[in-house]
């Protein structure tokens, strides 16, 4: 296998792919990325068994063939030669030399025969997307996600199609055990079993998905193979397995009753809490809500620190209450709504609360409070 | 920290006097406190060790030095009632009060002296007031230091009052034998005296490079306290360092080696560790497990969770999960269980309603215990065995605070 490629283009190709390949080193070829060319095209692979991706860059090929080598060296290797074209090749044993100018690397490889399978992809069956709109999507909910891999059916989003008819109803859901958040946009057509029952996207494939709504807007292909997603961009394709377990009923804790509304500067109250979960203690970040008719009084204290406090006006016409939170879960709503009002819609201090943005209603994120 | 007037309190052969006050029949008789089941002597009464009762002797041993010893089982619950009160009655001198152990204080009465006159007239009022309301005595050393203060209440016992005043500190400190100092184990004592070193008055005088290349940093303060220096202050309970741990062990009634046996214990340990953890908002990310075989041999093994807890159940799961790990070899005698790793938190309550109300049962059954006691409402699976809680008062133990535990 030999090919001639121009710095940038293989640094951008290996780039992506650094954040795919496994890190823990438990089985060494996953660490490792496979090049392959066909015709003056290089495909570059990389897995970690969970979530893997596929692209393809425009290359002069000498001799087709493949091989696969460490992600993270060739990665290094690649960013430091200087701006002129590589002629990458292959030798005896899986050994690969690299010359760029005056520099020449040998680096050892491992066979292409070991690198796991890579699903081939037909683009029948596919939903188009606004790159747009799944961005959106994720970056309200994802923050919600749980980190906690003992609980393996919270560690992603859940994504769910529901048909009204002409349109469609699509559902993005993250929950972490404390709170939640939920997106909800109408589209029109129609989205396939799959998504009609709902699955579950992995954390590091949501993540990766992101990325690829982070360029300029275009549409994206979403379909489904076996238990895995595949999303399609250009010349980009990510497969990652769905994770396989039951995503908890959230309809059900999604507050119907909590008639108590405020309705709040959302700036203000970002900032104020930002102030205030200074002194909260480091693990919890638990700041308190003291609401009556004229004034919101936020406040925190920590017995080795002291404590603070901030009022701020309200729009409040119910009866006085007090609330306890924890200050990063109320932080990372106020952080993703774009919105100048929020309702902050509460029942009593023990029971869930409820925000939304006062303009629109595509966006609900439900917070369990702290005992004061 | 110059001119400061540190004062000691140490109560008499506490468990003792306490259990001759409550029992007149057991006055000016020879006695000793035992625990409950396996247990060597913890206080003997001043006429017992007229006889060479000591504290830690088996009972067989008291009884050849003794015949007519008379052995109480302690009850742990009088004497952390008793010393919670004397506290109180030395915070009404100065709110400087390093509570010790069960039976000893620190006190610094240095701003105190305006209101009280000299530090001889509070000693005796301390005295008294304990004398007249438990019938206890107890000796206090006062000094310019804790060091001092310590050294001077062990000097004369029972019902002593020992002044070292700055003057007179080299002179005294001449002939005290380093092993009296606190701080001065039996290992740092058999070193000391391979250089030759038997008084404080060796200690000052000998070199301190020397000291400090054989015992490091330690060596310097070894020094010293030869020379009766010691600036380490009076630390009130409030300013006492942050609690790094919550744990609880017991030695068993008898061996065990039957697994289920075993997990019984380490649930009715893991409740004792989550209710007090709960009770003081703090919860560990770290669980340990601490065995004990029958010939003595510990060991410990820990385990670090994604998030902390104070849930008994979830404390519990992860000492089994712990055991689980490794082959027991010999019978049990002593388990312990420990969180660490603490973070002060308010209760995050769960979202899904399954998993709140686990949280809020928990909480319900903690109220009901703080009412009727501890174990009132507990789980099924330790209803049979026998009676519950600490039976031990550890040297942690305080008289508020987290590291105030319920002993019965």
């Amino acid at each position: 296998m030999q090919f001639t490629v121009t710095k940038d283009i293989f640094l951008k190709g290996l780039q992506r792919v650094q954040s795919i390949v496994e890190k823990r080193n438990t089985m060494p070829i996953l660490s490792n990325v496979l090049l392959e060319t066909v015709d003056d095209r290089l495909d570059i692979t990389a897995t970690d068994l969970e979530v893997g991706m596929k692209s393809s860059y425009p290359v002069t090929t000498v001799k087709p063939g493949k091989i696969t080598v460490s992600a993270k060296k060739l990665f290094e290797i690649i960013r430091e030669l200087p701006d002129a074209d590589i002629t990458f090749s292959t030798k005896e044993n899986d050994w690969v030399e690299l010359r760029c100018g005056k520099a020449v690397f040998n680096i050892v490889g491992l066979s292409p025969d070991e690198f796991p399978y890579f699903p081939s992809i037909q683009e029948n069956n596919f939903i188009k997307i606004e790159s747009e709109l799944l961005r959106d999507m994720i970056e309200k909910t994802s923050f919600a996600i749980c980190h906690d891999e003992t609980k393996y059916n919270l560690n992603g989003v859940f994504l769910k199609a529901a048909e009204a008819g002409e349109k469609t109803a699509l559902k993005m859901v993250a929950t972490d055990g404390h709170r939640l958040s939920l997106m909800e946009k109408t589209l029109e057509g129609s989205f396939g079993p799959e998504l009609s029952k709902g699955v579950i996207f992995p954390k590091k494939g949501i993540f990766e998905i992101k990325k690829f709504t982070e360029d300029e807007p275009c549409e994206l292909l979403l379909g489904f193979l076996d238990n895995s997603a595949v999303i399609k961009k250009n010349n980009m394709v990510v497969v990652m397995r769905l994770v396989d377990g039951e995503f908890p009923d959230y309809t059900r804790v999604i507050p119907q009753n909590n008639d108590r509304i405020v309705k709040v500067d959302r700036e203000q109250l970002f900032h104020s809490l930002r102030r205030m979960a200074i002194l909260s203690s480091e693990k919890s970040k638990g700041v308190k809500l003291e609401i009556d008719r004229e004034k919101i009084i936020i406040s925190s204290s920590n017995p080795e620190l002291g404590e603070a406090r901030e009022d701020m006006e309200s729009d409040y016409d119910g009866e006085p209450l007090q609330i306890g939170f924890n200050a990063k879960y109320l932080l990372d709503v106020l952080g993703v709504v774009d919105s100048q009002f929020i309702l902050l819609c509460l029942r009593d201090e023990l029971s869930p609360a409820l925000i939304r943005a006062a303009e629109k209603e595509d966006f609900t994120s439900v917070i369990m409070p702290m005992r004061l | 920290m110059s001119d400061r007037v540190i004062m000691h309190m140490d109560m008499n052969s506490y468990f003792a006097s306490v259990e001759q006050q409550t029992n007149p029949e057991l006055k000016g008789k020879p006695i000793a406190v035992i625990g409950n089941g396996r247990t060597v002597i913890t206080t003997a009464s001043y006429e017992a060790r007229a006889f060479g009762v000591k504290t830690g002797m088996n009972t067989w041993e008291a009884r050849q030095k003794c015949p007519h010893i008379i052995f109480v089982v302690g009850d742990n619950r009088k004497y952390t009632y008793t010393s919670a009160e004397i506290v109180k009655i030395l915070l009404d001198y100065t709110p400087l009060v390093e509570v010790f152990s069960i039976d000893e204080s620190f006190m610094d009465i240095t701003g105190s002296l305006r209101m009280f006159g000299s530090p001889e007239r509070i000693a005796y009022l301390i005295k008294a007031r304990i004398r007249h309301r438990f019938g206890l005595t107890c000796s206090i050393g006062i000094a310019p230091n804790k060091l001092l203060a310590k050294l001077a209440s062990e000097m004369k016992k029972p019902d002593g009052l020992t002044v070292i005043r700055p003057v007179e500190v080299s002179r005294v400190l001449e002939r005290v034998p380093i092993e009296d100092l606190c701080g001065i184990g039996s290992r740092t004592h058999r070193q000391l005296s391979l250089f030759g070193i038997q008084t404080c008055g060796d200690l000052g005088r000998f070199p301190v490079d020397i000291l400090r290349r054989k015992f490091g940093i330690i060596g310097e303060r070894l020094h010293y306290m030869g020379l009766g220096i010691d600036d380490s202050p009076v630390v009130p309970v409030e300013e006492a360092e942050e609690v790094k741990s919550v744990g609880h062990s017991m030695t068993l009634e008898k061996d065990i080696s039957v697994r289920k046996d075993i997990n019984k214990y380490l649930l009715q340990l893991s409740e004792m560790v989550g209710r007090r953890a709960r009770r003081y908002g703090v919860a560990g990310k770290t669980v340990h497990l601490t065995v004990r075989y029958a010939d003595f041999t510990t060991f410990g093994r820990q385990q670090t969770r994604k998030m902390p807890t104070n849930n008994s159940e979830e404390i519990f799961a992860e000492a089994v999960s712990i055991l689980d790990t490794f082959v027991l070899t010999q019978p049990v005698r002593l388990l312990g269980v420990r969180i660490t790793n603490l973070s002060y938190q308010r209760e995050q309550l769960p979202l899904f309603a399954e998993e709140r109300k686990k949280a809020l049962a928990t909480g319900a059954m903690d109220m009901v215990n703080n009412k009727f006691g501890d174990f009132t409402v507990t789980y099924g699976s330790i209803l049979d065995t026998e009676e519950k809680g600490s039976h031990v008062i550890s040297p942690a133990w305080r008289p508020s605070g987290i590291r105030n535990v319920d002993v019965r």
